[in-house]
């Protein structure tokens, strides 16, 4: 079943400028982006900084304002919807941030911060409240005791485990991981990716899984888009795009990812002077004359490429 | 590449110029095809340097049991224990771990950053064969910048906003060089288009909010490279920037290397970087180096379960989905450290006891090849029955 449809998301931010700052222009950070999350999957967005990728993610939360375009939530169009409107939606829809050390108020205690979403939404008494914060506590493999620290006393993967708390309480349906282990070491990942595995199976969560490792993107997801200028260039299932990327743009992304095995460094360094050398040659055949990607077309029932 | 050696080892290319005088003198056929010197030296320096890259091994730095503790009420913590290890030019040694184990510690001490009235540091760093270690602010800012540089983390807060690039990467040439007015200009503009910058005129004249996290590491980069230094360290240096961005910035550093011959100390904790472009690498744990080795050789045979842990633990592009590798508990913090045993025990507790070494120590199990305590022997993960790996331990 269809949970999550994006349909034609635009989000353009106006530049202000000359004359009693009129609008001058627009940064079209998400400019036509449309993609499908199946209940009980992993979505994965890749590109590069500034691709927009973090915008549709927060578009989907109405965290931006949309320009146009729908976003079909259990289909209801929730793209215009007013802040009341919203309301009951912002249960299912939750999200994960990226900076443990800054998406964390420093001065609240973790049963405040934890607590928070669950005040707006239901009320319980403090008592009730505090067993359902353990619980979660517990879910997410923080000691119960620690409803009274405050969060510069827990080390990263601690802090990004309070966040993903906090995204739970209210059982949401579909959580948006905007970069959710960009800031931690390798062995902290491995903790949290993990975990977010078995909390996905455990209350059947749909993730968007916003970020730019691949190795991380292909770990987790079971189909992905990646994007460019506000603009999904490929869309197929992670082995698709892996092994078969068709877009220069994908098969950039694909041949700058490090590979672990040291003595097929030189090869792999050449092979991507070539990719990047062909990504200048080709780049008017992939692009139109603005710059901008064409629309996605199937190549097959799962991959879809944006070609002319 | 030529120029650098000109401008820094004067002496050597006196030596090799007389060399060459009395050599063309003596053969009067060479003088009458007035051959320029300077085109047979640069050959002749050509084929030292090619054979000094491959043969001969020349340490540009040497740390030896070099030992740094921090203040902290009163008693002092070794956040850098004991460490040991050499750089020779044309190196790229890269130092690996988790955070908080000590490794840009290490890298603040070499450049000795720390402040000195809450840090206490023992043994030495011999950096082309002087000690820096007893040197004041003023000797030491005579090294620093000159000729040993630095790339740090997070360009955005290690650039100044309110300057512009250019002027940023002249400061260090003011101080170091006498060079004039115009050319520090012309330098600075050799050094952004070195990097690959596009437009080295514009981007002399903006200011670091106005590029790309990308651009602004190369402008790092040639703040670092300016007065050609002999050894670069280069604190997590693509940690902030993308995948492309950073195969460019790899890319770059390893030319720029290739071309002067210089040595790189690379920290970072992504062992995939570390891959692609260090031929050393030294893996550090709560302070302690507890492997060191060849690139080929560590990621191939690694040996220290702490190194096979962090190998496990990536989401890596070739396997498929599996559950990753997770390593227990944290890393201990310097004050609440245990510094007697394997400093490592309590993150593989189903590692019998008597596995490790009372007071663990390198082992060479390899030329080259160094690991710390004997519980490697015994290691497995826990989801893996034990195979006992035996070595004629040196």
């Amino acid at each position: 079943m269809t949970l999550l449809k994006v349909e034609d998301l635009k989000v353009h931010f106006p530049i202000r400028g000359g004359f009693f700052r009129t609008v001058v222009d627009h940064v079209r950070a998400v400019d036509g982006v449309s993609f499908e999350l199946e209940e009980g999957e992993t979505y994965g967005l890749v590109g590069e900084s500034g691709s927009g990728k973090s915008t549709t993610g927060k578009a989907i939360v109405k965290l931006n304002k949309v320009t146009s375009g729908k976003i079909l939530f259990e289909g209801q169009d929730i793209a215009n919807y007013s802040s009341r409107q919203i309301k009951p939606y912002r249960r299912d829809i939750q999200m994960i941030f990226q900076d443990p050390y800054s998406s964390l108020n420093p001065k609240k205690r973790v049963l405040d911060i934890i607590a928070e979403p669950l005040r707006n939404f239901e009320r319980h008494s403090p008592g009730e409240e505090k067993k359902i914060i353990q619980d979660y506590l517990d879910k997410v493999g923080l000691s119960p005791d620690s409803i009274y620290k405050y969060p510069h006393e827990f080390s990263g993967g601690q802090r990004q485990r309070i966040g993903i708390a906090r995204s739970l309480t209210l059982k949401p349906k579909l959580i948006i991981a905007d970069e959710p282990v960009s800031a931690l070491d390798v062995s902290v990942q491995a903790q949290v990716l993990n975990f977010l595995q078995d909390l996905q199976e455990e209350f059947k969560l749909t993730y968007l899984f916003v970020g730019h490792d691949l190795g991380v993107i292909r770990h987790m997801c079971d189909r992905m888009g990646v994007m460019y200028r506000g603009r999904l260039v490929e869309e197929g299932t992670s082995k698709e795009i892996y092994n078969n990327p068709q877009h220069i743009y994908t098969k950039r992304l694909i041949a700058a990812i490090p590979d672990l095995e040291p003595s097929v460094r030189e090869e792999k360094a050449i092979a991507r002077q070539k990719v990047s050398e062909e990504y200048e040659q080709s780049y008017s055949k992939y692009f139109d004359e603005k710059g901008r990607a064409y629309d996605l077309k199937p190549i097959s029932t799962t991959h879809r490429v944006a070609l002319p | 590449m030529f120029l650098y050696k000109y401008y820094t080892n004067i002496n050597e290319n006196e030596l090799i110029e007389t060399f060459f005088t009395k050599l063309l003198k003596s053969s009067q056929k060479l003088y009458k095809l007035k051959l320029n010197y300077q085109k047979i030296i640069y050959f002749i320096e050509k084929v030292v340097i090619k054979l000094g890259g491959t043969s001969m091994e020349k340490p540009i730095i040497q740390i030896e049991n070099l030992t740094t503790s921090f203040r902290i009420k009163d008693h002092y913590h070794a956040a850098v224990d004991n460490v040991s290890f050499s750089v020779n030019e044309n190196e790229i040694v890269a130092v690996v771990g988790e955070s908080g184990c000590g490794k840009s510690a290490l890298a603040l001490s070499i450049m000795q950053l720390h402040s000195k009235d809450r840090t206490k540091m023992e043994g030495a760093i011999n950096f082309k064969g002087k000690n820096l270690l007893p040197l004041n602010e003023a000797q030491l800012n005579k090294v620093r910048g000159k000729e040993m540089g630095m790339i740090f983390q997070e360009p955005l807060t290690a650039l100044n906003p309110l300057m512009m690039v250019g002027k940023q990467i002249e400061e260090n040439l003011d101080y170091h060089t006498k060079l004039s007015k115009e050319q520090k200009k012309t330098r600075t503009l050799e050094l952004l288009s070195q990097v690959g910058i596009p437009y080295p005129e514009l981007t002399y004249k903006q200011y670091p909010h106005e590029l790309s996290g990308g651009m602004r590491q190369r402008v790092m980069i040639s703040i670092a490279i300016a007065c050609n230094p002999d050894l670069i360290i280069a604190d997590e240096p693509t940690t902030a920037l993308d995948v492309t961005i950073q195969a460019q910035i790899l890319d770059l550093l390893k030319s720029i290397q290739q071309k002067t011959q210089m040595g790189i100390i690379l920290i970072t904790h992504d062992l995939s970087v570390v891959a692609e472009v260090a031929d050393k690498i030294v893996v550090m744990y709560a302070g302690q180096v507890v492997e060191t080795g060849t690139v080929r050789e560590i990621l191939k045979n690694p040996l220290h379960p702490y190194t096979k842990s962090l190998l496990h633990s990536i989401p890596s592009a070739i396997t498929d989905k599996s559950r990753l590798h997770v390593i227990e508990g944290i890393v201990p913090s310097i004050a609440k450290m245990d510094r007697v045993g394997c400093r490592f025990k309590e993150r593989i507790s189903w590692i019998p006891e008597e596995a490790h070494e009372h007071s663990p120590e390198l082992h060479e199990v390899e030329t080259g090849h160094w690991v710390r305590c004997t519980c490697y022997q015994h290691f497995h993960f826990q989801d893996e029955k034990g195979e006992m790996i035996t070595h004629d331990i040196t």
